[in-house]
């Protein structure tokens, strides 16, 4: 890729400068990321794990396409004839999915848009009481029914 | 007259780099850089385009919410482009203005956003330059603004180079510099300064610029009134504590 002159990324992070086959200027060849497992959190998934993102995926898909295990946590999950009628709307194909699970509201206290914003007052509390490892535990059992 | 600070004097300052007809991104977490954008296209830019973090697409909120990825900036948009798909459009070479800033920024208006102190093993880690080190390479301007003056902000040497490009001005409380041959050189001050008062206050020698250091026009009681809209709480006052 291109973008990355004069500063001191590359170097630090071993990205090596090779000559563009196919033009007279350097490029970078970026190490691939492969994670083991990428969990994203979607809106509408079947069970079979096509899934569609509302608002901005983000960087949803590329962790998908790289990661060898994908689960999906969604908010709701709806029959897969419903993808049928609009393919166009399915950003994540069913194949490479691992697990489906259904969490609704699972991105609080983060926002899902448009389905909910940021709960800032249970951010705030999240950041108090788990300030100690040793609270994260009673957190979790107080968020999650 | 209406009163104005600093804050609203730099805001101006950077709205006024936006020229009418610019693809521009917005990046996260800055209000000043929101509203220097929303500002302009309600003045002397209409026709800017504005690319926000969210994927929004000329979705200028007002009041503009406080968060740059607040719900607001993606509702009404006619698309959303995903932070992905952005780079891939950066990579093209479209985007003609991005504001960003530095903890240190040197002679070259290169930023340091990475460590202070020794890579390996740093005195502050800081949170990292994201996206900037391409951003600053392929969007044709890049305009720099601080809160803050001060020798070590503004140094002669980074810890870390994290991003390093098009910058072509730099915008701070004491002064505007434009880049010229590769180094920063003092284009206008604003009131209450001087070119003696930057040369204390900045690390690194610079030159002025050979027209002459100017002063900063003032906000106009229209711009004033623009940014009162859009930020009623003057959260923008925020970053400069």
């Amino acid at each position: 890729m291109i973008g990355l002159d004069g500063c001191d990324l590359p170097e630090a992070s071993g990205f090596r400068r090779i000559r563009d086959p196919y033009s007279p200027t350097e490029v970078y060849a970026i190490p691939a990321i492969k994670p083991d497992v990428a969990v994203i959190h979607v809106h509408e998934a079947d069970v079979q794990g096509n899934a569609r993102i509302f608002g901005s995926p983000g960087y949803d898909l590329a962790m998908v396409e790289a990661a060898s295990t994908v689960i999906l946590t969604a908010e709701r999950i709806i029959p897969t004839e419903e993808f049928e009628k609009v393919p166009e709307l399915t950003r994540v194909p069913f194949f490479i999915v691992t697990a489906v699970v259904h969490v609704p509201h699972g991105a609080s206290p983060t926002g899902c848009y448009p389905d909910y914003d940021v709960d800032e007052p249970a951010v705030l509390e999240y950041q108090q009481r788990v300030q100690r490892e040793a609270n994260i535990e009673d957190y979790l059992q107080t968020v999650i029914p | 007259v209406t009163a104005f600070g600093i804050e609203e004097h730099i805001l101006v300052a950077m709205a006024r780099q936006v020229r009418d007809g610019d693809l521009v991104a917005q990046g996260v977490n800055s209000v000043m850089a929101s509203l220097a954008f929303a500002l302009a296209k309600r003045t002397h830019a209409p026709n800017m385009v504005c690319v926000n973090i969210g994927g929004g697409v000329d979705v200028m909120p007002s009041p503009l919410p406080p968060s740059s990825v607040a719900p607001q900036w993606i509702h009404g948009t006619p698309v959303i482009v995903s932070n992905a798909d952005l780079y891939g459009h950066m990579f093209s070479g479209r985007f003609d203005l991005f504001f960003s800033s530095g903890v240190q920024i040197d002679a070259e208006g290169r930023i340091n956003l990475t460590v202070i102190g020794d890579r390996q093993k740093p005195t502050v880690r800081l949170p990292g330059a994201g996206g900037l080190p391409v951003v600053f390479q392929t969007v044709k301007r890049v305009v720099l603004w601080r809160a803050r003056h001060t020798p070590n902000i503004f140094t002669e040497k980074l810890d870390f180079v994290s991003a390093a490009g098009n910058v072509t001005r730099v915008i701070t409380p004491l002064c505007v510099f434009r880049m010229q041959d590769g180094r920063l050189a003092l284009e206008q001050v604003f009131p209450g300064t001087d070119v003696m008062a930057v040369r204390t206050q900045t690390g690194f020698a610079f030159a002025t610029v050979p027209e002459g250091v100017s002063e900063v026009a003032p906000p106009t009681a229209h711009e004033l009134a623009v940014i009162a809209e859009l930020d009623p709480q003057r959260h923008h006052r925020l970053e400069f504590r």
